[in-house]
């Protein structure tokens, strides 16, 4: 090798080492340095005035007060009765003898398209392909099944031996339980007869090992916070998971208020200030702060706000993840620029602001923890909140069991050390814990109906029934479960899965679009309503919407405009299977109420919310007599509205030099990939665009541009496009923690919220709740309405009311005040509703699911109560006639 | 000679440990996939992470992974046991060795297959093609090697399914599990013909034209005009002298397709069922498994760059000619 090639070889390799030496940060978010808020809806009168009647005409549009203010509607509330509803316990005992007695074989095929991130560990389980395999191999305490006239659901006891046991008075000023108190401690009682498939007896110690591996502090498995997230939160379980570990707070999550005020900081001998308590405050440079507009000291400092060297001198003190410690000199070096006329002149103690504190988790013992046994075949579980509505939310959260078979489960751990170099499970330096537990044949053990038989990676696994599990032999289960054995073949390829399902392979197939031509009149289609909503979501932030040029996004007009010009029923008929036009953001799937199963979409707070939204009126002289009239009419589509409200969007774009009226604008679209039905549906959303350009000023001069990005949800998340295709859903029966989780929790990137720029914490929302006005942010809220913050209150705005918590409030005052929230955010345009998403498939003529209709948690009735027509040996004689 | 063997090998070394530091280096500069999930705990993951050393300087993970791979004892053995780690994205927590030895046979056996049914096929139609040049003979095969050519893969392996597994019924759908034969029995070859077929193609096709190109090339030589002037058949003419000079450039690139099964097929795995590598590459890049990502690195790159050797040095043993490393 000559000199100068060996030269090159090492100048190239030492680029590549240099580049690595800058390191990166993988939760580094860019983020641009203000967010600009675009509330706004129709500009109404700027007194505040409630949008009711007008010579008789209801207009239910959110009306912009002077100060800025949304004022969404009134409601009138009413507190829920006690005890909530009741529950039914009678089962669909199945068709005569159809049942796991038939001495025929029966298999039942399916498929599924990959098995590279399939893991069905009960304790690190995450894709709905995971699920499926788990509903083979375990059982819940309590199942929904179909109830006995097959038209909704019953609860029935499977791990558990009967209902749970309300036993909190028994453990008042233990477990946080204080007097008083109820619905906070279940007693469960479980069967005696419960085994795993190799005959091991499963008992209460079994229960309270799992929960225990479950909340190991070091394999942080995936399903730990089933026991601590939500709303059946086990006491201390999160504590112990995180037990002793430090993290960082926030000195000030609302900009008001600090946790530890600036008089109180304490120098401790290192020269770092801590707080009374101890704890270590620090300079959070890349922190969003409330005191920023949920932006970062980072942020700022990148869109030239905050001075380079002020910038470099941070960095230089950081620690990896940009944590400066409080130090007099940086106090200093901070109050030279905070305190200077360049920022505003802020008081010294105005820095508790820019301040994070470490948080150290009470150190928590396992028997510290909400849920241990208390005999042999009973435990006991204690939650951090009472359960509202015992007789649904209690066996609906217990649904599921995490159980795992102690012995197989240490045999699959894997100890690695800070090296990751495995090590014995002694060593003293332990990192990481790792399991395969559930991932193969041999690491699998069942306690449900079924157990696996055979498994191998990426072609097929199969199910065989479990002799030992306690369903057979109980007699509660007569008329279920019919299939001998379920197989699943890896088939990727849509073509061949069709193909697959044609020979009798397989006896369901999803059909997509272009299918409907050849299928969409089939006796055998069968169409699975899903609770998402496929929607557009924007960019609306300015500051980095002026980087790409895109600028006039931030305008609320345009993208009331664009939505406008959409024909979402013609969108979802052509590019779906089965999807229709979608208007909220939540759909028909969601139930208001789980003890009628009623949906929230029906309530007159949700069909009223989409009525405002989409500006139609009704009463008086209008067309449509009242609101369902008005709800059954909404399309979302009227170009001419479209051209009005671009015509106004140009004219504003220029007055505030948004836009030089000569510009091309190309707004990006970010798309999974670049197959057809993307190309088609992008042509059709860039048409429709055009379309509501016409006779504006805009004409001819802004389109959209498809760019692939598979990681395109990040990119949105950083602020780095200007639109994408978005999809939320979640628990159909529990529709009131998508709006917080997903939707305003955080414009800037860093939780689940999408639509970056869109500052929910920085929109007031008015509602008249009994004539008395409650005004928050909508950030605010929203999370009152999660139920996830106890601390989160509402009060009037003179300050003399509060409003209870949401979750006591009886569900249609809840499914009325959510729909004002709905509408008020969607009238933004920050997100524009497209499609609801629903399935269709072909069934096979192999056998019959119990019901036809879809109903909520029992869906079609599932393989439990699915009946074959014909055997195995049958159906090879007849497949080959059938016709679909 | 031998001295060009190891210079060879030494440079293969400095270029396979210059591919696999920039590989490392740039998978690791990606960012990793997003945690959010509504209700859930994303800082179970973020923690995750940072226990399994993600949040290192990328300088500090490079010299780990290094350290891992030349790892010498472990259980029983005090050699060298490489530790490639385990899937962290995808295959969860089963070793990356293990997951890529479980799948690489499939590749393996469907590409041998398909090549040993495609070099002679592929030899005796550039052939006959060449030896009919411009004649309607050579025009129907070089028009169909065109068509193969032009058509994407992915087409006539859908139309091999359709027609010889659902039409006619003559072939399973896809490859069969283990579950129900035995990995070299007849129905085991039954269930992967189809797939064997729709390989067939391309290596057929590209074949034919190369031999056709090269083959018709060298009967215009003048040494073939002595040779036939100095007595010899036609057919002597050309199996002695034609086929042999013809050759030269062909069997390095039959020697390419033998080495090149190992990489696989993603569309064809997909399409058949074949639960082989095809795809593990694509999607350890997708799912940002470096583990999968680095291992599946140094074995294509072992696998090119070997395969570069050995066709450089089968020119010397094929046409002594060409001295290796000869100024």
């Amino acid at each position: 090798m000559s000199f100068k090639k060996a030269t090159a070889l090492f100048l190239s390799l030492a680029m590549v080492m240099a580049l690595a030496a800058c390191g990166k940060d993988n939760n580094a978010t860019p983020k641009t340095a203000t967010a600009t808020p675009t509330a706004g809806v129709q500009s109404g009168d700027p007194t505040p005035t409630e949008p009711v009647q007008t010579n008789g005409v209801t207009d239910l549009s959110v009306v912009k007060e002077a100060d800025g203010t949304l004022y969404a509607g009134a409601v009138k509330s009413a507190l829920k009765t006690a005890g909530g509803g009741e529950v039914g316990y009678d089962v669909y005992t199945g068709n005569g003898d159809k049942d796991y007695t038939d001495p025929k074989f029966y298999t039942y095929n399916d498929f599924i398209t990959d098995t590279s991130t399939l893991r069905w560990g009960p304790l690190d389980w995450e894709t709905h392909d995971d699920s499926l395999i788990l509903d083979f191999l375990s059982r819940g305490y309590y199942n929904f099944v179909l109830n006995s006239t097959k038209d909704g659901w019953s609860v029935s006891c499977e791990l558990a031996e009967a209902l749970p046991v309300d036993v909190t008075k028994d453990y008042v000023g233990k477990y946080g339980i204080a007097a008083g108190d109820t619905a906070k401690a279940w007693k469960i009682a479980l069967r005696k007869d419960l085994k795993w498939d190799d005959g091991t007896p499963i008992n209460a110690d079994t229960f309270v090992y799992s929960a225990k591996e479950l909340l190991d502090p070091i394999m942080l498995n995936r399903r730990a916070d089933s026991l601590y997230a939500g709303d059946f939160a086990i006491y201390n379980a999160k504590n112990y998971l995180y037990s002793g570990k430090i993290s960082k707070e926030v000195n000030s999550a609302d900009g008001e208020a600090a946790a530890i005020a600036w008089d109180e900081k304490v120098k401790g001998d290192d020269g770092v200030y801590t707080s009374k308590d101890g704890a270590k405050m620090y300079i959070g440079t890349k922190v969003a702060y409330a005191w920023l507009s949920g932006s970062s000291i980072a942020d700022y400092a990148a869109a030239g706000y905050i001075p380079a060297d002020l910038m470099n001198y941070l960095n230089g003190k950081a620690d990896a993840d940009g944590y400066v410690p409080l130090t007099d000199e940086v106090i200093a070096k901070m109050f030279e620029f905070t305190g200077s006329d360049d920022w505003g002149n802020e008081a010294e103690s105005d820095l508790a602001f820019y301040v994070s504190y470490d948080q150290e988790t009470p150190v928590t013992s396992w028997d510290e923890v909400g849920f241990f046994k208390t005999g042999d075949y009973e435990i006991v579980m204690i939650t951090i909140n009472p359960t509202a509505d015992p007789n649904y939310y209690v066996p609906y959260n217990l649904s599921s069991s995490y159980l795992v078979k102690p012995d197989l489960w240490e045999a699959c751990k894997t100890y690695r050390d800070s090296n990751k170099a495995v090590v014995d499970k002694n060593s003293a330096d332990i990192a990481s814990i790792t399991t395969t537990y559930g991932t193969s044949l041999d690491t699998t053990a069942s306690y449900g109906p079924y157990k696996m038989t055979f498994f191998q990676a990426d072609k097929q696994i199969t199910f065989e029934r479990n002799d030992q599990w306690y369903g057979y032999s109980d007699g509660n289960h007569k008329g279920q479960y019919q299939a001998d054995k379920i197989s699943f073949q890896v088939i990727a390829q849509h073509a061949t899965q069709l193909l697959a399902f044609l020979k009798g392979e397989v006896d369901t197939v999803g059909l997509q679009s272009d299918d409907m031509k050849t299928y969409g009149t089939s006796p055998y289609i069968r169409y699975t309503p899903q609770s998402y909503t496929t929607k557009i979501t924007f960019n609306t932030d300015k500051a980095s919407l002026e980087k790409r040029g895109t600028q006039i996004l931030a305008n609320e007009n345009f993208r009331h405009a664009y939505s406008l010009a959409i024909d979402r029923a013609k969108f979802a008929s052509s590019y779906t299977s089965a999807g229709t036009a979608g208007f909220g953001l939540l759909n028909q799937m969601y139930i208001y109420d789980p003890f009628s199963g009623a949906s929230y979409r029906d309530t007159e707070g949700a069909m009223g919310a989409l009525v405002g939204l989409y500006g139609l009126k009704f009463g008086g002289d209008e067309k449509y007599g009242d609101l369902e009239e008005a709800y059954d009419a909404i399309t979302g589509f009227n170009i001419d509205q479209a051209r009005e409200y671009m015509k106004k969007a140009y004219d504003e774009c220029v007055a505030d030099k948004s836009y030089d009226g000569q510009a091309t604008v190309e707004i990006e679209m970010l798309v999974y990939q670049s197959d057809d039905i993307y190309v088609q549906m992008f042509n059709f959303l860039n048409d429709a665009l055009k379309d509501a350009c016409k006779g504006t000023g805009f004409e001819g001069k802004v389109s959209l541009k498809m760019t692939v990005d598979a990681d395109y949800y990040n990119t949105m998340y950083s602020g780095n496009t200007d639109m994408i295709f978005s999809t939320w859903g979640g628990a159909a029966s529990a529709p009131y923690t998508i709006l917080y989780e997903c939707y305003c929790d955080d414009a800037t990137g860093q939780k689940n919220q999408m639509e970056y720029g869109y500052d929910t914490s920085k929109i007031n929302v008015k509602i008249k709740v009994d004539d008395v006005d409650y005004v928050a942010s909508l950030q605010k809220w929203a999370l009152w309405a999660d139920n996830s913050d106890p601390t989160c209150k509402i009060t009037s705005v003179d300050g003399s009311k509060t409003l209870a918590d949401f979750v006591d409030y009886d569900a249609m005052t809840k499914a009325n005040i959510y729909g004002l929230l709905e509408k008020t955010y969607l009238s933004s345009f920050a997100t524009i509703p497209m499609y609801y998403r629903n399935s269709a498939s072909l069934v096979s003529q192999k056998g019959d699911y119990a019901v036809t209709q879809f109903i909520d948690l029992i869906e079609f009735g599932g393989i439990q109560f699915y009946t074959f027509k014909y055997s195995d040996e049958e159906w090879a004689n007849v497949v080959s006639t059938l016709k679909y | 000679m031998f001295k060009y063997v190891m210079k060879r090998i030494l440079l293969m070394i400095v270029t396979f440990f210059i591919i696999a530091t920039i590989c490392f280096v740039l998978i690791k500069l990606l960012p990793l996939p997003a945690v959010k999930a509504q209700g859930r705990d994303v800082n179970l993951v973020e923690q995750k992470r940072e226990l399994m050393g993600y949040n290192k300087p990328i300088l500090t993970q490079y010299w780990i992974y290094w350290k891992n791979v030349f790892h010498f004892g472990g259980g029983d053995s005090k050699g060298w046991s490489p530790d490639f780690g385990v899937g962290e994205q995808m295959y969860i927590s089963l070793p990356v060795f293990d997951v890529i030895k479980e799948k690489l046979p499939y590749t393996i056996v469907v590409n041998l297959y398909s090549i040993l049914i495609a070099i002679p096929i592929g030899l005796l139609l550039g052939i006959y093609a060449a030896l009919r040049k411009n004649k309607w003979q050579d025009h129907v095969v070089s028009t169909a090697v065109m068509l193969v050519v032009s058509v994407p893969s992915y087409v006539y392996a859908f139309l091999v399914q359709y027609f010889l597994c659902f039409k006619t019924g003559w072939f399973p759908l896809t490859v069969a599990s283990r579950e129900t034969t035995t990995f070299f029995s007849m129905a085991m070859f039954k269930s992967m013909f189809p797939a064997i077929l729709s390989l067939c193609f391309a290596t057929i096709a590209n074949l034919c034209r190369f031999t056709r190109a090269e083959l018709s090339e060298v009967l215009t030589g003048d040494y073939l005009l002595l040779a036939r002037t100095k007595g010899l058949t036609k057919n002597q003419a050309i199996t002695r002298h034609a086929l042999r000079n013809a050759m030269v450039p062909i069997l390095p690139m039959i020697l390419g397709e033998f080495i090149g099964i190992l990489g696989g097929s993603l569309i064809i795995e997909g399409i058949f069922g074949i639960p082989g590598i095809g795809k593990l590459y694509i999607t350890s890049i997708g799912l940002r498994d470096y583990n999968f990502f680095m291992a599946l690195t140094f074995f294509y790159t072992l696998i090119n760059l070997s395969a570069n050797l050995v066709v450089d040095l089968s020119y010397g043993f094929i046409d002594p000619r060409i001295k290796m490393g000869a100024k």
